[in-house]
C-alpha cells in the first residue's frame, strides 16, 4: 500500500509528530470500562480491562490475532451476549450508565452504539431499504422522514453521489467498498453516539480502504469511533488514541502519536516495530 | 521428460486423465439417463393416451347381393355376430341365413317352422345383446327364438357355428284380445319374467307377462291388460325392465305409461318430441332404456330422459341434441356403449356418443337409401341393406367415443339425473351402464387432500423449523432435526394404515376433542409461554437458553389429556351428547369416518419432515453476519427474524413448500387407505375424497387393457405428471428469481 497516496487525507497534526498533543485528561469521556473480564466458558478472554474512551475521537485497538481486541469491541454493544458461553464481569459505563446493568434494554443500547463488521453485510434488500432498516425498526415509516434520513446518511457515508440514481436496486449489486460504506450509512442513519468498526477495511482493496479512512476522519466530528485494526499504519493514520492489547490484557493505552513514536512498554515497542505479532 | 512439461505423458498423468474422463462421462451419463427416463415416461403415457384423440374411421369391407332365398320373401331383420365374421338375416318366410360379412356367401341355412300360410311380420330383440328374439307372425301369434354361436377350432382355425334355439318352447304364443300385430315389443326381465307389448291397427295395446324361465315352455299368463290408445301409433317402445311403455306417432306425439303393475297401468303424460312442422324419422330407446332418442326429418337427434320433478311427477326432458346434415333414416344404438350409429337419407354415417355429447364422425358411405342396418355387438362392424337389395358391410374403428373434453372435465347430464353433474363412476356389473368419466372430482379430491395436508403441515413444519434453526440450543437441535428427518423414512403405507384403521375411529369417537385441540394447542402453548416469561428470573434460569421447548412436552400431554376429558362434558351439554348428530341436524354437515381431517393430519405428518428439513436448512444457512448486522442496529431477535432471516431464507422456504405440495399431490398410499375413496366434490373437512393417484391405484389393476377406462387412467397419470411438472418448474423459476433477489453473498 502506498503511503504517499494515503497521507494527504490524514490529519497533518498527527503525522507531523505531535505539534498538537492530545491528552486523555482533557477529553470528555464517553465510554468507561472498569475491571472488565470476559470468559468463554472456562477460558478467560479479557483480563481486568480498564479503559476510557473519549468522545468524538477515534480510538484504535491494535494487537496480534486472538489478543481480545474484537471481543472487547463487542462488549460495547453487548454483541457478546449472542455467544452462549460468554460471561462478562465488571462494568462498562456509557455516559455514566452501566450497560451491563440488570434493566438495560439491549436493543436500545445498540441503537446508541452502532457497529460495522469486517465483511460488508448489506441485507438482501434495496440500497434504500438497507439504510432505512434501522429507522423502520423503530417504527419510523413516514416516507419523507425516511427519504431525508437516507439521503443524509448516504451523503455522510460519501456514497450518495454513486448510488443516488439507483436507490431501489439491490444492495448486493454494489462493490465491496461501496457495500462497506453502505453499511456505515446504515449504521449512522439511526444517529448513534458511538460507532464501533471491527476491521472495516480488511476485506477491501487499497482505494476502497482509502475512502473508508477518509470517511472515518469525516465522521469523527459527530461520533465517538472505536476501531479495531490489524493494520498499524491504518491505526496510526486514523486514530487519535490507540490501545495495544496482548493475550487479553490491555498493555498500553494512550495518544496515538505517543504510542507509535515513544511507547512506554517494551512489548508495545516490539509489536509496532514488527518484532512479533 | 521434465516433471513440469505441459506435454507430460507419464503414467501418473495419463491415469489421472483417464480417471477424470471416466468420472465426467459417468456423471454426464447419469444426468442424461435421468432426463431420458423422465422423457420416456412422458412419451409412454402419451402413447397410451393418444388413441383417445384419434378420429374414428369407417372402411367398407364387402358389398354383395342378398343370398338367394328358397322362396320369395322379404328380409325382416339383420344382425352381426360377436366377432364380426358372420351376418344374420331373417326373412319373412322363416328362413334364417348366416353369411360371411365380406363375401356374402351363406355358411348356414336354417328354417323355422311357421304355421301354414303364415309369415313373419315383426322381429324384435328381447335383450340388449340381441341373442333372444320375438317373432311376430301375421296370424297374430308370437314365436320366440334364440340365436346361439359356438366357437370351434378346426386345424387351428376359428370356426363359428351358429344355431337356432327355442328358449320358451317351439310352440308359438297366441295373443288374445287383439286382432293383428301392428307393433310388437318384448323383453325378458331378470331371467324369469317375459313381458310382451303388442299394438293392433285399431289402437288396442295388449300387455302380457309370463313367469317363465329359459328352457321352460310358456304356461299361463301371469298378468295382462288391454288398453285403448287414442293414437295412431307408429312407434311402440318397451324398456328392458318392463316399467315403461312409450307410444308415438310420426308427428312426434308421445304417450307413455308406467306399467310396473300391468293390471293397472298408468298413463303418465303426453308430449311432443319434435318441433312443429317436423316429423319423427326414427325413435328408439337408448341402451338400457333409460332415455329416448328421437331423430326428426331435419337430421336433429334429441335425447329425452325421463326425469322426476319436485312434485314427483315423471316428465320427459330434453337432455342434449345432435344435428346431422340430413334426416337420419336409421338410428342404431351400440349394444355395449352409449354410442349411436345413424345412417342418413343421403347415405352418410353418423357416429355420436351421448354421454360425451360428441359427434365423432359424419361421412358419406352409401349412395343409396338404407333400408335395414345392424351394428355389431362390439360396435366395430356395420351391415346395411340398401333399397337396391344390396348388402354392404363396413368396419368401424371407433375405440374411444366416450372421451371428450366435456366428458372429462365438464358437467354432464347423465341418464337418470336431472341436472348436470361432475361424476366419476367408471364401471359396474351391467353392460348397459353409463360410465361416468369426469376427472373433475378426482382432480378436486387431489387438491382437497393436498390443501388440508398443507394446512396442517405448513404452519407446524415452518414454525418448527424457524424455532429449531433460530432459537434452539445447538445440542437440542442436534437431536431434534435428525428425529424429524427420520420420520420421512416412515413408509406411507404404515401412516395410511394407522390413519385409516386406528386414528380414524379415534377421531370419530372424539371429534370434539380433536377439533378443540386445533384451538387449545396454540392457545395453551402461548399461554404457557407467556406465563413462563412472567416467571421470576431464578425460575427461568433453571432452564438453559434454547432448551425451553422441552418444557412444552408435559404441557402438550396435559392439553391432549384435558381435551379428551373435558370435551365429552361439553359435548353432552352443548351438543346433546353427539356432535356428529348435532352437526347433521343443525348445520346439515355430514360426517364420514374416513375424512379430510384424518387425511390432513396423516398426510400432514408425511409432508412435515420434507418441509421442515428444507426450511430449517434454509433458515440455518442465513449468514450469521446478516443476523448480527441486524441485531447490531438495535433490532430485537424477533424483528431480525421477520425482516432479515425469513426474507433471506424465502427462496428455500418457498421451495420447501412447493416440494411438500408436490409430495401431497402425488401421495397415494395415505389417501388410498385413509379416505373412503368416494369421488365427491365437497370441500367439507368431514367428507372424504378420491384423488387422481389413489384412483389409478384402485382401478388400474381391474381395468381392461386398452379399454377407454384404461386409457383414461393413463390420462389421469399424464395429468398428474404434467401438473407436478408444471408446479415444480414454476416453483424452480420462482425460487431462482427469489434467490437472485434475496439470496445473499
Amino acid at each position: 500500500m502506498s503511503d504517499q497516496v494515503l497521507t494527504h487525507a490524514i490529519d497533518p497534526a498527527i503525522l507531523s509528530g505531535g505539534v498538537e498533543h492530545l491528552k486523555l485528561e482533557d477529553e470528555d469521556i464517553c465510554l468507561k470500562v472498569k475491571d472488565l473480564e470476559l470468559y468463554y466458558g472456562e477460558k478467560r478472554a479479557l483480563n481486568e480491562i480498564n479503559l476510557e474512551i473519549p468522545r468524538k475521537r477515534v480510538t484504535a485497538f491494535i494487537g496480534p490475532s486472538g489478543c481480545g481486541k474484537s471481543t472487547l469491541l463487542r462488549c460495547f454493544n453487548r454483541m457478546n451476549d449472542l455467544v452462549d458461553s460468554a460471561r462478562v464481569m465488571g462494568e462498562i459505563a456509557l455516559d455514566g450508565d452501566n450497560i451491563y446493568a440488570q434493566d438495560v434494554d439491549v436493543s436500545a443500547l445498540r441503537r446508541r452504539v452502532g457497529m460495522v463488521f469486517q465483511r460488508p453485510n448489506p441485507f438482501p434488500k434495496s440500497i434504500y431499504e438497507n439504510v432505512a432498516y434501522g429507522l423502520r425498526l423503530q417504527g419510523i415509516n413516514k416516507r419523507h422522514i425516511l427519504d431525508e434520513r437516507v439521503e443524509w446518511a448516504l451523503k455522510s457515508a460519501a456514497l450518495w453521489g454513486e448510488v443516488s440514481n439507483r436507490l431501489n436496486d439491490s444492495a448486493l449489486g454494489l462493490s465491496g467498498g461501496q457495500q462497506q460504506r453502505l453499511v456505515i450509512a446504515r449504521a449512522i442513519a439511526i444517529k448513534p453516539e458511538v460507532l464501533l468498526l471491527d476491521e472495516p477495511a480488511s476485506a477491501l482493496d487499497p482505494i476502497s480502504t482509502l475512502k473508508i479512512e477518509e470517511l472515518i476522519y469525516e465522521l469523527k466530528s459527530e461520533y465517538t469511533i472505536v476501531i479495531v485494526t490489524h493494520n498499524m499504519q491504518q491505526a496510526a493514520r486514523v486514530s487519535d488514541y490507540t490501545a495495544f492489547m496482548y493475550m487479553g490484557d490491555m498493555i498500553e493505552y494512550g495518544a496515538t502519536d505517543k504510542l507509535f513514536t515513544n511507547p512506554d512498554k517494551k512489548q508495545t515497542e516490539d509489536y509496532i516495530t514488527g518484532r512479533y505479532g | 521428460m521434465s516433471y513440469n512439461s505441459i506435454t507430460d505423458r507419464s503414467w501418473f498423468q495419463r491415469k489421472r486423465a483417464i480417471i477424470d474422463t471416466i468420472a465426467r462421462t459417468t456423471i454426464g451419463m447419469g444426468g442424461i439417463s435421468v432426463i431420458f427416463a423422465i422423457v420416456l415416461i412422458f412419451f409412454y403415457l402419451l402413447w397410451v393416451v393418444a388413441p383417445i384423440f384419434k378420429s374414428p374411421e369407417v372402411t367398407p369391407i364387402g358389398e354383395f347381393n342378398a343370398p338367394v332365398m328358397l322362396a320369395e320373401a322379404e328380409t325382416k331383420y339383420i344382425a352381426i355376430e360377436e366377432s364380426g365374421q358372420l351376418g344374420l338375416r331373417i326373412a319373412s318366410s322363416g328362413e334364417i341365413l348366416f353369411f360371411n360379412l365380406e363375401t356374402g356367401v351363406d355358411t348356414s341355412r336354417n328354417s323355422i317352422d311357421l304355421a301354414e300360410y303364415s309369415s313373419i311380420s315383426h322381429v324384435v330383440e328381447m335383450n340388449s345383446e340381441g341373442t333372444m328374439l320375438a317373432l311376430g307372425l301375421d296370424n297374430g301369434r308370437v314365436k320366440f327364438i334364440g340365436i346361439e354361436y359356438r366357437v370351434n377350432f378346426v386345424d387351428g382355425k376359428r370356426e363359428i357355428i351358429p344355431s337356432i334355439a327355442f328358449p320358451f318352447g317351439e310352440e308359438a304364443l297366441e295373443l288374445n284380445y287383439i286382432s293383428n300385430i301392428h307393433r310388437l315389443q318384448a323383453t325378458f326381465v331378470d331371467g324369469e319374467r317375459l313381458v310382451l307389448a303388442a299394438l293392433d291397427t285399431s289402437g288396442q295395446l295388449l300387455l302380457q307377462s309370463y313367469e317363465v324361465e329359459k328352457g321352460d315352455d310358456i304356461a299361463d299368463v301371469a298378468e295382462e291388460s288391454v288398453t285403448e290408445v287414442g293414437m295412431d301409433a307408429e312407434y311402440l317402445l318397451l324398456d328392458p325392465l318392463a316399467d315403461w311403455v312409450y307410444l308415438a306417432n310420426s308427428d312426434g306425439q308421445i304417450i307413455y305409461y308406467n306399467i310396473s303393475d300391468i293390471e293397472s297401468i298408468e298413463q303418465i303424460a303426453q308430449q311432443v318430441l319434435v318441433k312443429p312442422e317436423r316429423r319423427v324419422s326414427h325413435l328408439r330407446l337408448s341402451l338400457g332404456g333409460i332415455s329416448l332418442l328421437a331423430t326428426d326429418d331435419t337430421g336433429n337427434t334429441v335425447q329425452w330422459s325421463l326425469q322426476r320433478d319436485d312434485k314427483n311427477q315423471y316428465q320427459l326432458a330434453e337432455v342434449r341434441n345432435f344435428q346431422a346434415s340430413a334426416a337420419i333414416d336409421y338410428l342404431l344404438t351400440e349394444r355395449r356403449r352409449k354410442g349411436l350409429v345413424g345412417i342418413s337419407t343421403e347415405g352418410n354415417i353418423l357416429l355420436y356418443h351421448t354421454t360425451a355429447e360428441r359427434q365423432l364422425l359424419e361421412e358419406k358411405i352409401l349412395d343409396r337409401k338404407p333400408v335395414l342396418a345392424a351394428v355389431a355387438p362390439r360396435a366395430d362392424m356395420l351391415l346395411v341393406k340398401t333399397e337396391d337389395e344390396k348388402y354392404r358391410s363396413f368396419k368401424i374403428d371407433n375405440p374411444h367415443p366416450e372421451l371428450s373434453w366435456q366428458a372429462l372435465w365438464g358437467k354432464i347430464v347423465y341418464e337418470g339425473y336431472t341436472e348436470p353433474k361432475y361424476i366419476w363412476q367408471s364401471s359396474s356389473a351391467d353392460d348397459d351402464f353409463e360410465p361416468k368419466f369426469s376427472l373433475a372430482p378426482l382432480a378436486f379430491g387431489t387438491l382437497k387432500a393436498a390443501f388440508y395436508a398443507m394446512m396442517i403441515a405448513m404452519p407446524l413444519a415452518i414454525m418448527g423449523a424457524i424455532y429449531t434453526a433460530y432459537f434452539m440450543a445447538p445440542r437440542m437441535r442436534g437431536w431434534v432435526k435428525p428425529s424429524i428427518e427420520i420420520m420421512e423414512a416412515l413408509p406411507t403405507v404404515i401412516l395410511g394404515f394407522l390413519a385409516g384403521l386406528w386414528f380414524a375411529p379415534i377421531v370419530e369417537d372424539n371429534l370434539l376433542a380433536i377439533l378443540s385441540l386445533l384451538f387449545v394447542f396454540p392457545a395453551g402453548l402461548l399461554l404457557f409461554a407467556w406465563g413462563w416469561s412472567l416467571a421470576p428470573k431464578y425460575v427461568r434460569r433453571l432452564v438453559p437458553e434454547g432448551w425451553q421447548a422441552l418444557l412444552l412436552m408435559p404441557v402438550v400431554i396435559a392439553l391432549v389429556w384435558m381435551s379428551f376429558v373435558v370435551a365429552p362434558l361439553f359435548e353432552a351439554v352443548l351438543f346433546g351428547g353427539d356432535i356428529k348428530a348435532w352437526m347433521l341436524r343443525e348445520l346439515g354437515i355430514g360426517y364420514d369416518q374416513r375424512n379430510s381431517l384424518v387425511v390432513g393430519i396423516a398426510m400432514g405428518l408425511a409432508v412435515i419432515p420434507t418441509i421442515f428439513s428444507i426450511t430449517e436448512d434454509a433458515i440455518f444457512s442465513v449468514p450469521r453476519q446478516l443476523t448480527t448486522g441486524s441485531l447490531a442496529l438495535g433490532a430485537t431477535p424477533w424483528q431480525t427474524l421477520m425482516r432479515v432471516v425469513l426474507l433471506t431464507a424465502s427462496p428455500g422456504i418457498f421451495s420447501a413448500v412447493m416440494i411438500g405440495l408436490g409430495r401431497a399431490v402425488g401421495e397415494t398410499m395415505i389417501v388410498l387407505m385413509a379416505t373412503g375413496n368416494t369421488p365427491v366434490m365437497d370441500m367439507s373437512i368431514f367428507e372424504g375424497m378420491r384423488t387422481l393417484s389413489a384412483n389409478i391405484a384402485v382401478e388400474l389393476p381391474e381395468s381392461e387393457v386398452d379399454s377407454s377406462h384404461y386409457r383414461i387412467l393413463f390420462l389421469a397419470a399424464l395429468v398428474l405428471f404434467i401438473v407436478t411438472f408444471f408446479f415444480n418448474t414454476a416453483a424452480e423459476v420462482v425460487r431462482q428469481r427469489l434467490r437472485k433477489r434475496y439470496g445473499s453473498m
